[in-house]
């Protein structure tokens, strides 16, 4: 009996099936989309947002995340994703950004990608293939560098902002720091750059701020979106206030004129300095 | 050999009532003429078993059944009070071409379901959680007023929304492109109508599948089911306008007939979404379909064998991506099933990820 069903219904069913198969891909490009004529195949994968996009994004996230009914609302075809990913608290964890510019680790996209226990749901890309050690390199390093947009108009979109200090913000240190850093998501204009849009000062415990004198504010070699700053002499053990400025005459800005929009301020603290 | 327990008996006979053997998920109640609502205690299916879902997965669905010498577990904390649970883990193996193989150890998921009947059969209140991996995710949460006649219903809540087979691999072309999975929970209403071999659902949502609600529109899911004892077949039709750069629509045909010892599914989604405008429409148009046979090799064992197919975009020739699916479910012991299998996928040449062949075997707990 189960011999003449397996004629009957696999033999014709197998016919049709086999009639519906995948595409050959002629004339298309590697996310699925008609190829110009005489264009060049997709780059190969770095650690730019257009590239992640061409690589990642369009050709394995997409067929979910796209359109109205995208998972958590994070659609990540190339008019949406920038917008919706960096900066962004995810749905999930919102104590946790999606991408927070310099600081992978704590990007809820990549632990996601990663499949790092503080996730909640399921590891992405969701049923596999996850993506290769080498692949989640690429966008921690994006990542890491700022998490800068890739075409001029998506970075006009996004605000100039802070997207690190050393000293990080708490700090305890034990040995007074030589110099502080401060980073960006792009470029800032660096004539901006002076003892009033970025300063330091010490907090007495009735919490009056002392200046600290700086003794030079430096472009980090290979990184315009990077300040160091050399204080005039080393900090002693106690509590400090970095200042950056966002608003006002003496705002900061990047090289359009944007401003930060707002202050930002970090304090740390020196004990056990000589 | 040992004796049934009495209980066992007598619930083995009220099974004997509905249907013969049957196994799992849609294609068991596809194999045995049950509506969802029947094992489930979502009307829709899926998540915590009724009291008869309970008894059938420990004196049917097994190919043998441990006499405890206690009650039968039916979830009953008390008169009010029910839960259940699933637990599915994994090890399996990846292979990409030109990537090197993965393989792990993997929790794909706990969850843990409660149900209190403050209002026996009448207003049913109900939590489906997300325990594992990683944080808690809430997945549902809704209240259920049924009216007197148990015909009509009205549930309010986060919920899985209605719209085609409710099938446990959420990764299938069919729920993945469609957005409407039980991943994919949303907040709204649903009114509901079970009568005779009719079933129907109307559920006005959200639409932003768990993230934070927009006023741009709402979503809007309409299904209608007819089902025999040998075969089913149903509509479903889905708007989504809570996206403020266009709407999404999507209808879906679904159903399923037993033939012998096979229990067939079948699935096709067409969706229009003009919030990406890649065609010459302006819209995007896309295809899925999805054909599964499960074939009861003996009490306790299914091969499972399913096809899917999906066109990205209509709009672009030899695009098409495809899926065969070869799983053997062993159901060895009440609450305790193994599966193993194979998924292998294939789409344009140009892009590696579509040609994932996964191969994997998952311990399943549930009760």
């Amino acid at each position: 009996m189960h011999h003449s069903l397996v004629r009957r219904y696999a033999v014709p069913l197998a016919s049709v099936l086999l009639a519906a198969c995948a595409g050959n891909g002629d004339g298309l490009n590697s996310n699925g989309m008609p190829a110009a004529p005489g264009s060049a195949p997709n780059t190969p994968l770095t650690a730019n947002f257009q590239s992640i996009q061409d690589n990642v994004f369009t050709p394995i996230c997409v067929r979910c995340h796209s359109g109205a009914s995208a998972p958590q609302g994070l659609q990540l075809d190339e008019g949406h994703s920038y917008a919706l990913l960096v900066g962004v608290p995810s749905s999930e964890v919102p104590s946790r950004d999606r991408v927070k510019p310099g600081d992978p680790d704590d990007s809820y996209l990549v632990q996601k990608l990663a499949g790092a226990s503080t996730i909640v749901g399921a590891r992405m890309p969701f049923g596999g293939p996850y993506l290769p050690r080498s692949t989640l390199d690429i966008i921690r390093q994006w990542i890491s560098d700022g998490a800068a947009p890739g075409t001029p108009e998506q970075s006009a979109k996004v605000a100039l902002a802070v997207t690190a200090t050393s000293p990080v913000e708490a700090a305890v240190l034990e040995r007074a720091p030589q110099q502080v850093l401060v980073a960006f998501n792009r470029e800032i204009d660096f004539s901006l750059v002076n003892a009033t849009t970025i300063s330091v000062a010490q907090l007495s415990e009735d919490g009056r701020a002392q200046p600290i004198p700086i003794g030079a504010f430096r472009a980090v070699e290979g990184n315009p979106a990077a300040v160091l700053l050399l204080p005039a002499r080393p900090l002693g053990d106690g509590t400090y206030r970095l200042v950056v400025r966002g608003t006002g005459p003496a705002a900061l800005a990047d090289l359009s004129g944007n401003p930060l929009g707002s202050d930002v301020i970090v304090e740390f603290s020196v004990d056990g300095a000589p | 050999m040992s004796r049934a327990h009495p209980l066992v008996a007598a619930a083995t006979a009220v099974l004997a009532l509905f249907g013969a053997a049957a196994r799992a998920e849609p294609y068991l109640a596809v194999a045995n003429g049950y509506k969802c609502g029947q094992c489930h205690v979502n009307p829709t299916g899926g998540g915590e078993r009724t009291a008869f879902g309970e008894v059938f997965s420990q004196t049917t669905l097994p190919a043998q059944h441990i006499d405890t010498g206690t009650d039968v577990w039916t979830g009953a904390l008390n008169r009010f009070i029910a839960i259940g649970g699933d637990l599915r883990y994994q090890f399996e193996a990846q292979q990409v071409p030109q990537q090197q193989t993965t393989n792990e150890f993997d929790l794909e998921q706990a969850r843990v379901y409660l149900s209190a009947s403050v209002i026996p059969d009448r207003l049913l209140v109900y939590v489906d959680e997300l325990v594992a991996p990683g944080g808690a995710l809430n997945r549902e949460a809704w209240g259920m007023l049924w009216s007197a006649n148990h015909t009509w219903y009205l549930k309010g809540g986060q919920m899985y929304l209605p719209f085609g087979l409710r099938l446990q691999d959420q990764s299938a072309f069919v729920r993945s492109v469609s957005g409407i999975s039980m991943t994919t929970p949303d907040s709204g209403l649903e009114v509901g109508y079970e009568h005779g071999h009719w079933d129907a659902q109307l559920a006005v949502s959200n639409g932003t599948a768990g993230a934070a609600p927009t006023s741009n529109g709402k979503q809007e899911s309409l299904q209608l089911q007819f089902v025999e004892n040998r075969w089913r077949v149903g509509a479903a039709a889905n708007f989504n306008g809570a996206n403020a750069d266009g709407s999404r629509e999507m209808y879906a045909l679904f159903g399923g007939v037993r033939t012998g010892p096979i229990a067939w599914l079948a699935e096709a989604d067409y969706i229009e979404d003009h919030s990406r405008p890649t065609g010459p429409g302006g819209q995007q148009k896309q295809l899925a379909g999805l054909l599964e046979g499960n074939y009861a090799l003996a009490r306790g064992h299914n091969l499972k064998v399913t096809y899917e197919y999906l066109d990205p975009d209509r709009d672009v020739a030899h695009d098409q991506q495809t899926r065969w699916s070869f799983v053997y479910e062993w159901t060895p012991l009440q609450f305790l099933q193994l599966r193993g299998g194979a998924r292998l996928n294939d789409g344009i040449p140009q892009q590696p990820t579509q040609h994932l062949h996964l191969y994997f075997i998952e311990l399943h707990g549930f009760f």
